[in-house]
């Protein structure tokens, strides 16, 4: 089937298998491998993108269904070689490890920070509850979402101590 | 996804129809897609052709009115239920079922009619529907047929839907306004789990009743309970409603323990 | 090395500093083998046993060889190889016999993964089903089945003793003292059955490999493998070929944990290229094939026999481990041998039996897990310290105080602990401090009586040594470039835990550069990196770190020699700042590093010195075999000691019950990155949270794996982190590590089970003696209902408690000798 959507604001238009999902469409067939599959199930996250401006997990979205949407992914977020924001909180506070969860990580951030713009830390646990992390435990995840919500102070309690 | 089939995405509710009428049991319906496309994943079905629901004229949005209730059309997805002021003012019971089920992400593709016609037993959706009295109405090129949602699981992921037909509207009759209910659900974990039980109990006008998932080959609705009644009497009533087994989230005789205990402590929380 | 220099001397090393590669991954940009592809490249799938043990009969191969598209098929029977890490016991692909639940009876290449799926769905196979041993305990019994026959035809590396004739690849012992005289002396005697189940790793990044063999037997593999020089030892020494033939590439890699230490699809994928003609083959595990084809942590049966004297001291300790390997030995007779020298704990024990038992099952086959074997035997032994306080009416912290590890205590291989050896009592005291031990704050009252819950504090402590082998080495190479800025080459793998970070923090402060100056190469392929062991047991701090110190002296003293000649001064009157080597005395007289960076030019042309290449070589040092039959000798390059504190809410009608608070400490000798230091103790906290709470294998009674996905076998998520977390580093520097420093990759995932089981017993008096501690687990102890290992009603499947007629003795038995 052709199908023509646009991805981080350029158009691409390509003819596509119907059993193809939007994570393997993206991956495979436009080289957008910011978006991983951990599970396949929609379980972990890890192929978390923006649809239309909602996040889904792209392993449960067929790339047939996006045909005439709007597809944002992590490869976007970074614009004229600066980090975005959430990134650049990422990067600062240790956000990120093996980096496979990362991608879908920022973009459910990006999505919880639209709706809550300072939400508390129940509010960001929840908002990324859906995205699987093996590595970092979510803590310092949680603290760069505090910090780049404008809560640095809340942030901030999170040194390593000595004794 | 390494299973093939056909998809179709109609505009309109005839072609809908007719589309169903003439692929009958070898397609399947897509809305959401979190549960069908798992199971076409792992291979637990096999459907030659996919009809998306979402694109047809009227399938969208939600509805309320005195005279037709709450009306949940099949593109509705559970964060558009959680996003809804009706729901949140005058159905909070739904609102909470639909809290607890499952991530963000699935949330925001995942429809209330899809928890529905998967006929989990572990459905979130089940209980609160259930307890509201929520009807569903049935379309196909026959016609179209309504009835309580009560009547429409028969068995594990079995439903009344023929292979023509189509559950086009959940209805929650406007009398359930006012009614007071809570959902509560044990998991494994804190985070997104499917239900090792789960209890949903309504207070109205005097009536109690229980929507149980988890706990029987379809989520079960309880009846004929008294605001008032013995602790005792609405364990025995869900006891007697529920045949739990066990499995690899619990045993038998934990759920069973467990949902006396939700039920006990939703009573006492539910004013 | 380097120990004694002053925080306010050092410019790096104990700072924060961003991740070297962190820009990458959070713009998605860092490749993992999951994302490439080469053209050509052909997809991988396998056939996989329906069954736990069954003999196959036949295989017919015909449908899917004349499918369009197929370019390669194989079975078992063709390829004539074994593979083994310790002992040499697996085939590529099962041939008369298949061992597990998943295992991989026929491989496929083809030209889409479509294709290769519908042609491994078109091979037939037939078999006859034979009587599984499923349950470890089972397959000691001497009519057991046995999983390998040919046990003792297999090769090993020596430092094991397989039982022949028997299910046991390996038993390892121990003998210190006279433990029937400690009994005899002691005034109580504790004896209890611990156990566990086996779990999976769940690296984000499933196993995938893409191989070619090419024409004249020249071998690329690219793997998400945590060692590539491991992964070249094991493929040339399977198919017997040089290892200069052989190159292994890795470059991100999405986590590990173990799990990708060894061996895994590269041998089929390399068989498949072959046959292919060549062509590339990926394979990329499904999360469902992670559970059964990939390996797994073994289950765990732990009886600890403990006598202990009046005055508290323990003076006796009988201990037996019994370890579920599944079905191939793999790093499981490793794990049984660190679990000989350390399951006592950081415990001071006059006289200890230990014979630990690895046993083959007829189950998917574990391997190294984060902790090897720690995390398991420690749920044993931190909650037998509890219930041992509990019998003699000690407070369990006082208790483990009088106990442990102190300078001139002899460990239980006869290793002296000093000083320098790190100090497992302040890990302890710090993390009981943490928690408030022993009371509850008025806050923590009012709370139990908000919510009618039980408040419960537990401790726990932790202690590992690297596992490796006595002479285990690495190198490092560090070369300028002409602009003075350097490229680090180690083959230590970043795979999540920041040593790439770690690194370029050593070699910066080393050289004096600016950390920007630094480059540590991500991607390591062993064409180009220097030789390292494995990226395992947490040993990188020490060795890569000790190596990348010596490659960055070996550098400096090049462009000193080269400085002097250029400077007409002797090499001891140099000294370098960033930005070049001057005279000491003459300050104006100075040369830069970019003009030495590949050799400096007179101004007539003459050149001198040569590009700027410093090698450094480190290996353990001072390390003995163990022997065979006491387990006396020295296997560990340093001990990391730690602990954990942990507050827990508990409903005692329900057991439901939530993570209030975690507080650890680790004795890490010398923070390299307080960040990342506190990445590790958090993330393998929670992986720790994630064993003590929900996660494990269940089988039916046909050995059916039950649970080999996400819908129920849960990991954590955000939503279940404690309410607050606090982690403390204490600094008693370790002589021969870099600035310092000692390892502590897996310490944070050790003992975070037992310290939670103490906090729900305190709550509750629940007697936990299995993990995980599911809420019905709690339900069942504090109601004194028999408990269950496993949720199928009458299968004993999974079990991991041993038969009660085979118990040596009742588990209640806490009475005078």
């Amino acid at each position: 089937m052709r199908v023509k959507l646009s991805v981080n604001g350029s158009v691409y238009e390509r003819e596509v298998e119907e059993h193809f999902t939007l994570l393997r469409f993206l991956r495979e067939e436009l080289g957008f491998t910011g978006a991983k599959e951990g599970c396949g199930a929609g379980e972990c996250g890890a192929c978390t993108v923006f649809l239309d401006g909602k996040t889904v997990n792209s392993c449960m979205v067929l790339a047939v269904e996006a045909d005439g949407s709007e597809v944002e992914t992590i490869e976007g977020q970074a614009l004229n070689g600066s980090l975005s924001d959430i990134q650049a909180a990422f990067d600062r506070h240790h956000a990120v490890q093996c980096g496979y969860c990362t991608g879908g990580m920022v973009l459910s951030v990006k999505e919880l920070l639209k709706r809550i713009p300072k939400p508390t830390v129940p509010q960001i646990k929840e908002g990324i509850e859906g995205n699987f992390c093996r590595c970092t435990g979510y803590q310092q995840i949680i603290e760069a979402v505090l910090d780049v919500s404008g809560q640095a102070e809340s942030a901030g309690k999170g040194e390593l101590k000595h004794a | 996804m390494l299973h093939k089939f056909r998809y179709v995405n109609p505009g309109d509710r005839s072609e809908l129809l007719d589309l169903l009428a003439e692929n009958g049991s070898s397609a399947k319906l897509l809305a959401g897609g979190t549960d069908l496309l798992v199971n076409i994943r792992g291979g637990v079905q096999r459907p030659q052709l996919l009809i998306d629901v979402k694109k047809v004229k009227g399938f969208q949005g939600i509805s309320w009115s005195v005279t037709d209730g709450l009306v949940i059309r099949p593109g509705v997805t559970i964060n558009e239920l959680l996003r809804d002021a009706t729901v949140r003012d005058k159905f909070s019971l739904l609102a909470e079922c639909a809290h607890d089920l499952a991530s963000y992400q699935v949330r925001n593709r995942a429809t209330v009619i899809g928890n529905i016609v998967n006929a989990s037993p572990c459905s979130d959706m089940a209980p609160g529907l259930l307890c509201l009295g929520a009807r569903v109405v049935i379309s196909s090129k026959r016609g179209e047929r309504e009835l309580p949602l009560a009547e429409f699981f028969t068995g594990v992921k079995k439903t009344v839907l023929a292979s023509d037909e189509i559950l086009e509207r959940l209805v929650v009759p406007a009398a359930a306004v006012g009614a007071r209910g809570s959902y509560r659900k044990l998991k494994r974990i804190q985070g997104h789990d499917l239900g090792i039980i789960g209890v949903a109990l309504m207070k109205k006008d005097g009536l109690i009743s229980l929507g149980i998932s988890s706990s029987a080959p379809t989520p079960v609705l309880v009846t004929g309970l008294h605001e008032g009644d013995a602790e005792e009497v609405l364990v025995a009533a869900s006891r007697k409603a529920t045949s739990p087994i066990s499995d690899v989230r619990c045993s038998k005789e934990y759920r069973e323990f467990m949902i006396g205990t939700f039920v006990k402590r939703l009573n006492r929380e539910v004013k | 090395m380097l120990e004694h220099m002053e925080p306010s001397e050092l410019k790096l090393v104990g700072r924060k500093a961003l991740r070297v590669e962190g820009v990458g991954k959070v713009t998605g940009e860092a490749v993992y083998v999951s994302d490439m592809a080469l053209p050509g490249m052909l997809h991988a799938q396998v056939k996989k046993s329906p069954h736990a043990r069954a003999r196959i009969i036949r295989i017919d191969t015909s449908k899917a060889e004349a499918l369009y598209g197929v370019r390669a098929v194989i079975v078992g029977k063709e390829l004539n190889y074994k593979l083994g890490l310790y002992v040499v016991d697996k085939d590529i692909l099962a041939k008369d016999e298949v061992r597990h639940y998943g295992e991989a009876v026929a491989g496929v290449a083809a030209d889409t993964i479509e294709i290769a799926k519908a042609a491994v769905d078109l091979i037939e196979v037939e078999y006859e089903v034979l009587p599984a041993v499923l349950n470890h305990m089972d397959a000691l019994k001497a009519d057991a089945p046995l999983v390998h026959p040919n046990l003792g035809k297999y090769d090993y590396v020596p430092v094991f003793s397989p039982q022949a004739g028997t299910n046991i690849p390996n038993l390892s012992k121990l003998r210190k003292g006279d433990v029937e005289k400690g009994f005899a002396e002691s005034e109580w005697i504790v004896e209890r059955e611990y156990t566990n189940p086996s779990v999976q790793h769940v690296p984000m990044e499933t196993h995938v490999a893409i191989v070619e063999w090419k024409t004249g037997d020249e071998v690329n593999i690219w793997s998400s493998a945590q060692s590539p020089f491991t992964v070249r030892n094991l493929f040339c020494y399977t198919f017997k070929l040089p290892l200069n033939k052989v190159r292994v590439v890795v470059p991100n890699v999405g986590g590990g944990f173990g799990g990708k230490a060894g061996i895994h699809l590269e041998p089929l994928l390399a068989c498949l290229s072959r046959k292919a003609g060549g062509k590339p083959v990926k394979m990329r595990a499904t999360r469902e094939e992670e559970f059964c084809l990939l390996p797994c942590r073994s289950a765990l049966t732990y009886r600890i026999k403990t006598g202990v004297g009046a005055a508290g001291k323990i003076l006796a300790q009988s201990l037996t481990l019994y370890w579920d390997a599944g079905a191939y030995a793999d790093y499981a007779v490793n794990v049984t041998r660190a679990s000989s020298y350390s399951a006592a704990g950081p415990y001071d024990v006059p006289n200890v039996k230990l014979d630990a038992y690895t046993i083959y099952t007829n189950k998917p086959y574990g391997t190294a897990y984060r902790g090897f074997g720690h995390v398991e035997f420690f749920w044993g032994l931190e909650r037998h310290m509890e219930l041992i306080a509990q019998v003699i009416g000690m407070d369990p912290l006082e208790f483990r105080m009088l106990n442990l590890l102190k300078p001139g205590s002899i460990t239980i291989t006869g290793e002296r602990i000093s000083d320098h050896s790190g100090d497992p009592a302040k890990c302890l005291e710090a993390a009981a401090k943490a928690i408030n031990y022993g009371k509850l704050t008025p806050q923590e009252k009012a709370r139990e009586e908000r919510t009618g819950r039980k408040i419960g504090k537990g401790l726990a402590t932790l202690h590992k040594a690297p596992a490796m082998p006595s002479f285990t080495a690495t190198a490092a190479v560090v070369k300028m470039n002409t602009d003075g800025t350097v490229i680090v080459n180690i083959a230590l793998t970043e795979i999540g835990q920041g040593s790439a970070t770690a690194m370029a923090q050593i070699a910066a402060e080393r050289l004096r550069f600016p950390l920007d100056r630094v480059k540590v190469t991500i991607e390591k392929d062993t064409d180009k990196e220097p030789y390292d062991w494995q990226t395992v047991a947490s040993k990188g701090i020490i060795l890569s770190g000790n190596a990348t110190i010596m490659a960055c002296d070996d550098l400096l003293k090049q462009a000193y020699e080269t400085a002097a000649q250029v400077l007409r001064a002797q090499a001891v009157d140099l000294d370098h700042d960033a930005q070049g080597i001057f005279v000491k005395h003459r300050r104006d007289r100075v040369i830069s590093f970019p003009q030495l960076s590949v050799g400096y030019a007179f101004p007539d042309g003459n050149a001198i010195g040569g590009p700027l290449i410093g090698v450094g070589r480190y290996i353990a040092q001072g390390l003995s075999n163990l022997d065979k039959e006491t387990g006396q000798g020295l296997p560990a390059l340093d001990w990391t000691f730690g602990a954990h504190g942990v507050i827990a809410e508990v409903d005692c009608e329900t057991g439901e019950y939530k993570v209030l608070k975690v507080a650890s400490a680790f004795d890490v000798g010398k923070v390299i990155n307080p960040d990342i230091v506190r990445g590790q103790a958090i993330g393998g906290m929670i992986q720790g949270l994630g064993t003590a709470i929900c996660e494990g294998y269940i089988y039916d009674e046909k050995g059916h794996l039950l649970n080999p996905s996400f819908t129920d076998n849960k990991i954590p998520t955000a939503q279940d982190l404690p309410e607050e977390i606090e982690t403390i580093a204490v600094e008693t520097a370790q002589l021969d590590g870099p600035f310092g420093a000692r390892g502590v990759g897996e310490h944070p995932m050790i003992s975070v089970a037992p310290a939670l089981g103490n906090a729900i017993q305190k709550a509750t008096g629940a007697e936990l003696l299995h993990m995980p501690i599911r809420f019905e687990d709690v339900w069942r102890a504090v109601n004194a209902k028999e408990p269950i290992d496993n949720w199928i009603t009458k299968t004993p499947t999974g079990s991991c408690r041993s038969d009660p007629a085979t118990r040596h003795s009742s588990p209640d038995s806490a009475a005078l000798p």
